[in-house]
Order: structure tokens, then sequence, then C-alpha cells
């Protein structure tokens, strides 16, 4: 899966790191990494630019995961892009009300590029060979 | 007290770590009804479970048996994460500062020195996803405890001083040949 353009969302730019690498190490090929450390600036970077696909954190300073996916709901550029979770939250609760505010997939750290693999390749319409 | 102690003592800092709530009266969904000592055995089986998960996934690396081991006065590092709701306390988690340089450059798969802020985050990070693995393990705890945000002190003269008034938990495992220190202080 190629020519991808991605947003990582998280207050800890050792996490966004991994993330990156991890996509990479999943198979998918990109060409542009946007970062934010919070919500806040997760929309800012949305307002200005189009991407294939959103990975937020939940806990994060200035503005959480899940009031950032109810906010990007009203973001032209993020209309129809799959945003996926991941977080340390674990909880039932947590993943229903990301689920139900708008995020297509939820990822709980720690996690390996194969489940990276597993739950995000479908959301881009491929096919996670499984 | 003498000048130089004196003057010890002004360099010194002190933090003071305490994790109250509001959270529900009762505490501890399934746990509540066991006696401490079931408690603590279970508690302790189950932080030693999450940090082995979390070096093992994301650091890359697993954590040695653990030992008996008392706490160092200072640890190089130490982070730390407020646990609130049905459990309520501070976990932490302290090495040296070579581990520490470890654990990042692992993390990052970096050869070169890892930049100081990217160690402390790294830290934080490996605090917050052993709470965030530790509650998602105890039955019931995942939706009834939130965690706060990490954060991470530094230095060579510095003093911890939890308002928990429970009891504490601690395992200390080795992380390449080094012990590291991670510590649950619970609220009655």
């Amino acid at each position: 899966m190629s020519g991808l353009r991605v947003l990582i969302v998280d207050d800890s730019s050792v996490m966004r790191k991994i993330v990156d690498r991890s996509l990479r190490q999943a198979g998918l090929e990109l060409t542009e990494v946007l970062e934010a450390s919070n919500g806040v600036e997760a929309l800012a970077r949305m307002r200005e630019s189009r991407v294939d696909l959103i990975l937020s954190d939940i806990n994060m300073p200035s503005m959480d995961g899940l009031e950032l996916v109810r906010q990007l709901q009203a973001i032209d550029n993020a209309k129809g892009v799959p945003i996926v979770m991941i977080t340390t939250e674990a909880g039932e609760s947590h993943v229903v009300q990301a689920l139900s505010s708008g995020a297509r997939g939820y990822i709980r750290k720690p996690f390996s590029p194969d489940q990276i693999k597993e739950r995000i390749i479908p959301l881009l319409g491929g096919s996670n060979g499984a | 007290m003498e000048p130089d102690r004196r003057r010890e003592a002004s360099r010194q800092v002190h933090l003071i770590l305490s994790a109250k709530s509001s959270g529900r009266p009762g505490m501890t969904s399934r746990l509540a009804g066991l006696p401490p000592e079931e408690i603590r055995q279970k508690l302790t089986a189950v932080i030693e479970s999450a940090a082995r998960e979390i070096f093992e996934v994301m650091v890359g690396t697993p954590l040695g048996p653990a030992e008996e081991a008392t706490l160092p006065r200072v640890a190089d590092y130490t982070s730390m994460i407020g646990l609130a709701g049905d459990l309520c306390g501070v976990m932490s988690f302290r090495c040296s500062s070579n581990t520490a340089s470890q654990i990042a450059a692992l993390m990052l798969s970096s050869e070169d020195r890892v930049p100081e802020d990217c160690i402390r985050d790294a830290l934080g990070e490996i605090c917050n996803m052993i709470a965030g693995s530790f509650k998602a393990q105890v039955m019931g705890l995942a939706d009834q405890c939130m965690l706060s945000v990490p954060m991470v002190v530094s230095g060579k003269d510095y003093q911890l001083y939890p308002l928990a008034d429970g009891v504490r938990i601690q395992i200390s495992p080795s992380f390449e040949g080094a012990l590291v220190w991670i510590t649950l202080d619970l609220h009655s």
C-alpha cells in the first residue's frame, strides 16, 4: 500500500516516532507524515492539509482524542478519512465512546506492527493478508 | 542547622505526590472483599505482567527476573502517573541514567545518543503504558480508573513523598543487568 499521507497525534514525540515506524514495518509506504501533539494542533493541521489516515492518542493535554474525533466531523478535509485511536485506555466505555464519536478503529498500547497491519490496512481498502 | 547542611537542604527538591479522587466509595471493583495480603499478591503479579508486556513489545528487550530490592534513595529518573477512581494512588518507574538512555534508544531504534527530552518522554510513556496495561488486566478496573498525564523527574538530589496511605507494591526486575523499580502506592 503506497503513497499514503498520515497524521499522527500523540503528546509523546517518542510514541509518534514508534507509530510512524510501526506503520512502515506493517508494509505501508508513507509519502508524508504530519504530526501533532494534541487535538488543537491536529485540527489546525487538518484545516490546511488532506491525509489518508489519522491515528490519535486519547489522553492528551489541551484537547483529548475523543474531542478531536468529534470536532474533525466539521472539517471538510477530514470527511471520509479513517480515524484510529491508539491508546493505553482499554476500557469498553472508551472504545464505545471512540467508535460512537466517529473513530473507525481502536488499538491498545502496547501494539505490534502486526496489529497495526491487521487493524489499519482493511480501513484503507486493502487486504491485511490474514 | 550547620551552614553546609542548610545549603544542601536548600538545593534539594521535595516532591509530594498525591492522587485523590471523588470516585465511588467502596473502592476497587473485584478486589474490595479480598484480604490485604491477597490483594498485594494479585496486584504484584499484575504489575509484573504489565511491565514485562511493555518491555517485550515496545522496548524489544525483555525484563530479567524480579528481585527483592529496596528503593534507591535517589534514582536518576523517576516517571510517575496518577490513578484515580476505584483504585487511587501513584504508579512510578525508577531507573538509572544509563538505563534510561538505553530504554529510550531501544524504543526509538536509535544508535546515536538520545536527547534528554526524548529520554524523559520515553520514560513517561513507559510508566503510562505499564499503568494502562495494569488496569486493563485487573478485572473491572479498565473503565473505573482514570490515568493522569505522566510526569518525569530527573536529577541527583530530590526526595519523593507519596501521600498514599495504603499499601506499597513494588517490583524490581532487571533490565540489561541493571535494576529498575516499579512501584504502586495506593490510597487506602
